[in-house]
């Protein structure tokens, strides 16, 4: 399955925000993941994520599906650096 | 244009003056922020706007990024125990490169003091909130965002200024300092040069 995380907008960036997209993103969209299927995170088309949005759905995607879960490359300078420092 | 410019300035200068008195006559409806909601739909324009003014789209992304934090973190720590006013001023001064953002919040020692209460000064509370990942909202697991800042700010030259109480932390490509100053903030007070 792929995520495509401008679905959720293209500035990502408070923690409210990211905390709704998460619990969305279980009701309707993760609810239809297969047993043991992978799923990419694509982030295509944003143009601002924060470390608190990805703190509130990136880190509880991460720890739902653990070593499930891949992040697509991205040339976003801010998605970059909120993996790198959600990551350490 | 002049007029723009010189509004700009006034407004740089009022927001610094709220931050520091809270005097309502230096917040205006322009600037002033009084919820969430209004400071993204504001954030959102600022994108827009600094697009058209710089080259480097990935620029804008990452000063978005460093404002949406800050100005974020405002209301994440402040909701309910504002020290007068709600929320944050948010204006930038396109013409001479400057943002700047304040809350009349509870400011950075009496969040950083409630999950570290051996934390005494607003000078040690800055340190902290800038270099390590530990955050006023315990038992939540976050405190990455002004980490971030100063990630982002250094590696692509962003002056910031970020004042709390008497301290003021100062971050510059490789400086990163934090000392004691005469302007006496109760909650935080940011001015970005880019």
């Amino acid at each position: 399955m792929k995520i495509e995380l401008k679905k959720f907008g293209q500035l990502l960036i408070s923690r409210p925000a990211g905390k709704e997209a998460w619990l969305v993103a279980k009701a309707y969209t993760l609810s239809e993941l297969d047993d043991l299927e992978k799923i990419e995170v694509d982030f295509n088309d944003v143009l601002v994520l924060t470390p608190s949005w990805a703190d509130e759905f990136l880190t509880p995607l991460l720890a739902t599906y653990p070593k499930r879960v891949s992040f697509l490359p991205s040339t976003n300078q801010t998605v970059n650096n909120s993996l790198d420092i959600i990551n350490r | 244009m002049i007029e723009r410019q010189i509004n700009k300035k006034n407004n740089i200068s009022d927001i610094e003056q709220w931050a520091i008195n809270g005097d309502k006559k230096y917040s205006k409806d322009e600037y002033y922020c009084p919820t969430r909601d209004i400071f993204q739909a504001r954030l959102s324009g600022f994108l827009e706007e600094l697009r058209k003014k710089l080259t480097d789209d990935n620029r804008a992304f990452l000063l978005t990024a460093i404002v949406g934090e800050i100005g974020n973190n405002s209301f994440d720590h402040n909701l309910g125990k504002w020290l007068d006013v709600p929320g944050v001023c948010f204006d930038w001064d396109p013409d001479n490169y400057l943002i700047i953002l304040a809350d009349r919040g509870q400011g950075v020692l009496t969040t950083i003091k409630k999950v570290r209460p051996t934390t005494n000064t607003n000078q040690k509370a800055l340190q902290t909130a800038f270099t390590e990942t530990l955050s006023g909202r315990s038992p939540e697991r976050r405190g990455n965002g002004l980490k971030f800042v100063r990630q982002v700010a250094q590696a692509n030259s962003i002056e910031i200024s970020f004042h709390s109480g008497d301290a003021l932390c100062f971050i510059n490509n490789n400086e990163f300092t934090i000392k004691l100053t005469t302007k006496k903030v109760p909650g935080t007070l940011a001015i970005i040069k880019f």
